[in-house]
């Protein structure tokens, strides 16, 4: 699994920097998802470094995190460039939205009000086919149903998250989301099922998911 | 329990007709009120449909009502999932009662992305079988998730049935979840395959759903065209539409032409209405031509000939 991440426009990251008047900044670049998405690892560091100094802007300090969105990690990591994170107007970091968010959590410990800036979009959990080719399959629902579809996610393969498929919006198996290029999802499932000679699995009835534990920040502690 | 007349006549096995009007981006219903006046004789209730496409229309709950409240013809409010949720769904089911519709067809709704406010969240909370389970929560047991409603809402759902659907056995199973879910009548979407509709009749024959076969008489040439080529999944059969052409090319005065596509309706329909009947598959005919109101008596003499 890794979270994709695509680049943001670069006009929107060097406005970001300048709502906050940054003239040095620190980089924090994410060697594991990122890196595979080509959008941190070291490619991204010297990319980003050259970019920012192009502009005007002194990088301090650039670094390759292995795990930026570990609190742990990214609190020894940043320790080691201390100095430098307290010379810095901005830390940029070419992460996903976790790891920006570790960083965040950190700064309490080092400077409270540094601002960070998010050099990239964080898009989804990714499966990848290969580099370059990845596709949204899960999102984390908490409440996983694959045991009753084949397998197969309706929640990310129906562009309607429908809970009881195909819709009418289906055609020759293909979905009208997407100028009908894209298979239909309950389709995918439907086909699944039949090879598995469970079709009474497909004929359920299903009820509309419970979104009762989703409305709050959603925490996992078993320690 | 029969709560409105098309609920009534389903109920008692009479053959039934309905009628569809698509209110559009403008708060004035005039022109729906007076279609709906000229349809009313020959209709049980007619259609309200919700932003089909995703385009933005006046919301269909009002329509339905000003329709009932101005035409005085019993409407069957058309409502999507996509854009409320279930808690704001459940309050305008009960609204919808206080307002006088009696009749609901449960749909999924094309997805925003199809339409004119692409950045809308597709909401999809219920499905079209889901919100046919919540309809009859709140009607027969009078309670939302287990919780009393005071003075419960009394509407009939009804549902959408595909038989262009490719796999064809995909759309069945999910129409069974949908009569199992509650669904009172299916109303289908339009087909003009003898042969495949009289399939797909029988395998949903099996849930006795009442069905309703959309139909769509083409009121020229043009409409026939634009609906053969722009709506996904449906195909006009080649001979129909060159007979629609040639009525369009040989026949200059407007009042003939008119006729004369009238009567080609006619002619296409009748074998067809019968055939079914003859076969047991049919309850009724859910007419989806719009601004068409004129082919009703012609539509009256089909039900009336096909008997
Ligand atoms: S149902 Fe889909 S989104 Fe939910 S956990 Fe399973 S795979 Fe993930
Ligand atoms: S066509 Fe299939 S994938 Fe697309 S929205 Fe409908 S059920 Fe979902």
């Amino acid at each position: 699994m890794v979270v994709i991440t695509t680049k943001k426009p670069e006009q929107e990251v060097f406005d970001a920097l300048d709502r906050y008047n940054v003239k040095k900044a620190v980089i924090v670049s994410c060697g594991t998802c990122a890196a595979l998405c080509q959008t941190g690892g070291t490619e991204g560091l010297e990319e980003w470094t050259q970019k920012l100094e192009e502009k005007g802007i002194q990088v301090l300090s650039g670094i390759v995190s292995e795990d930026v969105c570990d609190n742990r990690v990214m609190r020894k990591d940043l320790n080691k460039i201390k100095e430098e994170v307290a010379g810095a107007d901005a830390i940029l970091t070419l992460s996903c939205g976790l790891g920006i968010q570790s960083i965040v959590k950190n700064m309490e410990r080092f400077d409270a009000g540094k601002p960070v800036i998010i050099a990239n979009n964080t898009e989804f959990m990714g499966m990848t086919e290969r580099i370059g080719r990845f596709y949204m399959r899960c999102l984390g629902c908490g409440d996983c149903l694959l045991n009753e579809t084949g397998g197969i996610c309706p929640i990310t393969t129906c562009a309607k998250a429908l809970m009881n498929g195909p819709c009418g919006g289906m055609v020759e198996g293909k979905c009208e989301v997407g100028n009908y290029e894209k298979d239909c999802g309950w389709i995918l499932i439907y086909n699944r099922l039949k090879e598995m000679g469970r079709l009474d699995l497909f004929e359920k009835l299903r009820p509309p998911r419970d979104w009762s534990e989703s409305g709050h920040q959603r925490e996992v502690v078993f320690r | 329990m029969a709560y409105s007349k098309l609920g009534e006549m389903l109920e008692k096995g009479e053959f039934v007709l309905t009628g569809e009007l698509e209110p559009e981006k403008t708060c004035d219903l005039s022109h729906t009120i007076h279609e709906a006046k000229e349809m009313a004789p020959y209709v049980v209730g007619a259609n309200v449909t919700d932003s089909p496409l995703g385009i933005v229309t006046i919301n269909s709950m009002a329509a339905s009502h000003i329709v009932q409240r101005e035409a005085g013809l019993e409407v069957i409010w058309q409502l999507t999932v996509r854009d409320v949720n279930k808690l704001g769904i459940a309050g305008m089911i009960m609204g919808a009662h206080a307002l006088g519709i009696r009749n609901v067809l449960s749909l999924t709704g094309d997805h925003p992305a199809l339409g004119d406010v692409t950045e809308a969240k597709p909401v999809f909370d219920l499905d079209s079988a889901t919100l046919c389970s919540l309809v009859r929560e709140m009607v027969d047991k009078k309670s939302i998730n287990g919780h009393e409603i005071e003075c419960p809402p009394t509407l009939h759902v009804g549902a959408a049935a595909n038989p262009n659907a490719d796999p064809m056995g995909a759309e069945i199973l999910k129409i069974g979840r949908k009569a199992e879910a509650g669904a009172e009548f299916l109303q289908t979407q339009v087909v003009y395959d003898l042969e495949r509709t009289i399939e797909f009749l029988t395998e949903i024959r099996k849930y006795k759903v009442p069905i309703l076969l959309g139909i769509f008489p083409m009121k020229s040439y043009g409409i026939a065209k634009g609906f053969d080529e722009f709506v996904p999944g449906v195909s006009v059969p080649k001979d129909i539409l060159a007979q629609w052409k040639s009525i369009k090319k040989e026949i200059t005065d407007k009042k003939d032409q008119k006729e004369a596509y009238d009567n080609a309706n006619y002619e296409f329909f009748k074998p067809f209405i019968t055939e079914l009947r003859k076969k047991g598959l049919l309850d009724g005919i859910h007419c989806m031509a719009v601004h068409y109101p004129r082919i009703f008596p012609k539509l009256k003499s089909v039900i009336e000939d096909s008997n």
